[in-house]
């Protein structure tokens, strides 16, 4: 027979239990070494066709197509795990041609056909910290799968 | 050019987009977002700067301004994505807690 004492204090810890469980809201995605690389490698080509934008847009429409076929892989990748809101949310903004990352700078590029100096190193900046967030991001769900491994 | 007016604005674009699709992480996000404005600062002088000097025009300007608030959204992205990691880490340790407390106190107890 188990004490009251201790039964409250089983029911109590049970309740908080399934509370906490049923708390979908907080679920991250894990670290995926796919994301990560991909992310890198998008990173690196996207500032490095940026730097061409002083050429001709038509010049470089090929590579830009090829480049935004690539990236439209990883947004679909990333739309599809589970709990992953942000990680494609961000994606969204860096590739959405509306907004002022590399989406609306291959969009203005391709209106202006040359861009000139300034107007290239500037977003170059922004580009570049636009995709160090979603790398930092996704390394940072690393932690949380290495901990789970750690703890168990 | 008044840099305030620019940052004020950006500041509560930025207020109502914590508020209205990341309510439960609004009081860590502001946080974060308001030390991100800041660095946000050095940026907008030196667009001010090509401006006055026509290194730019003012579509540039706007489009770099635009760029900055873009990236913003991104920050509070990731400060709210972040506090949801932490608060996951939290609900593991809560529910390790739970299963230890029980497990001692009903197959452990004399």
């Amino acid at each position: 027979m188990i004490p009251k004492t201790i039964k409250k204090t089983i029911t109590t810890l049970l309740v908080t239990f399934v509370l906490l469980t049923s708390c979908k809201s907080l679920k991250t995605a894990i670290y995926d070494q796919h994301s990560y690389e991909q992310s890198i490698s998008l990173k690196v080509d996207a500032l490095d066709l940026m730097s061409k934008a002083h050429q001709p847009y038509v010049d470089h429409e090929n590579e830009i197509n090829n480049y935004l076929k690539e990236f439209k892989k990883l947004k679909e990748y990333e739309k599809n795990k589970e709990n992953n809101e942000f990680s494609y949310e961000m994606l969204q903004l860096i590739g959405d041609p509306e907004k002022n990352l590399l989406g609306g700078f291959f969009k203005r590029w391709k209106t202006k056909k040359t861009i000139s100096d300034f107007m290239i190193k500037e977003p170059k900046i922004q580009v570049e910290e636009a995709f160090d967030i979603l790398i930092k991001y996704e390394s940072n769900k690393n932690k949380e799968a290495i901990s789970k491994y750690l703890n168990k | 050019m008044d840099f305030n007016k620019i940052l004020e604005e950006i500041k509560a674009n930025l207020l109502a987009l914590v508020n209205k699709k990341f309510f439960e992480y609004k009081k860590e996000g502001k946080k974060d977002m308001e030390a991100f404005i800041k660095q946000s600062e050095e940026k907008l002088k030196r667009w001010t700067k090509a401006l006055e000097n026509k290194d730019i025009d003012l579509d540039d300007f706007e489009w770099l301004v635009k760029s900055q608030k873009d990236l913003l959204v991104m920050n509070v992205l990731y400060q709210t994505g972040i506090s949801k990691i932490k608060l996951g880490h939290f609900k593991n340790s809560v529910v390790k807690t739970i299963i230890k407390t029980v497990s001692d106190l009903v197959l452990n107890k004399e």
